[in-house]
């Protein structure tokens, strides 16, 4: 009996390129980016400083700078469009019905496009002064 | 919900081995990330839109319950990380197709080896703060404490 080896042909396909094939191909470049600003900011913030030390004045003294206030909008951008997109990926392996995964998908855009506005103007306006200026009087 | 558990069983039961195992953890610590993330983004943003509920807040996350959550969080960032890097090796090299099962477990053995010194020094670290603080450690802050 002889053996076979499987061997993997290539092939030239032209793939239209519709929403699902960005939104597959951004999930796989965006995952690059996030193995760096996400596991980088996991090991700077709950490694190297600690979440005991996490108060007012410690986020004042790190937004003081755009570097950093650059960095988070960035870890904004890629992370929250690529965990609801996850999520999308998970509900529509469950929900077969395409009326209400239409409905799904439009009710997390909107939510993507919000919590990106929202927190990057957060970040974006944040007053080191401001904030310790409230942080005084406060407990811890 | 009868197909959210048949869902759920079946999800377990199917037994397609090293890459089922990959497969179920790459969702669930995707699922969690995501969980805490959205928490995490809306309560960030109230440092600058309400510093005083901001300042409640990461009182909170310092009780024992959170601090067990945030070692859950790194464990769920770094196999997600590791397992989507293979994920996508695979995707654009299908000739690499055949390592798959030794790729998935080269990903468990890269998590366990980055994995358990960051999360012993995390529990280490947190233990020691707790300890100082005593009872205190254990009491969930009040908001009234904070706002007003």
């Amino acid at each position: 009996m002889t053996t076979v080896t499987p061997t993997i042909t290539h092939r030239k396909v032209k793939v239209k390129f519709n929403f699902e094939r960005y939104a597959y191909l951004f999930m796989r470049m965006s995952g690059l980016v996030l193995l760096i600003l996400a596991v980088g900011h996991m090991v700077i913030q709950h490694v190297l400083n600690s979440s005991g030390n996490l108060t007012l004045i410690f986020v004042a003294n790190q937004w003081n700078s755009w570097g950093w206030k650059a960095y988070d909008i960035f870890l904004l951008l890629f992370a929250i469009p690529h965990g609801i997109n996850g999520l999308r990926n998970v509900l529509a392996d469950y929900i077969h019905n395409p009326g209400t995964m239409k409905v799904i998908n439009i009710v997390l855009a909107i939510f993507v496009v919000a919590t990106v506005i929202w927190a990057a103007i957060g970040i974006s306006l944040f007053d080191p002064e401001a904030a310790r200026q409230a942080a005084q009087g406060l407990p811890g | 919900m009868s197909s959210l558990i048949l869902t759920i069983r079946e999800s377990v039961r199917y037994r397609g081995r090293s890459g089922h195992y990959s497969w179920i953890a790459h969702r669930l610590s995707g699922l969690a990330i995501l969980g805490f993330l959205v928490l995490h983004v809306w309560d960030t943003a109230n440092a600058h839109f309400y510093p005083e509920l901001y300042a409640w807040s990461i009182a909170v996350f310092k009780h024992p319950v959170f601090a067990v959550g945030e070692i859950g969080v790194m464990a769920a960032v770094l196999y997600h990380a590791f397992n989507g890097i293979r994920i996508t090796i695979l995707d654009f090299k299908p000739e690499l197709w055949k390592y798959q099962k030794r790729s998935a477990t080269l990903v468990w053995v890269l998590f366990a080896v980055i994995f358990i010194p960051i999360g012993l020094y995390m529990f280490i670290e947190f233990t020691a703060r707790c300890g100082e603080l005593g009872a205190a450690c254990w009491q969930f802050p009040r908001l009234s404490d904070f706002i007003g």
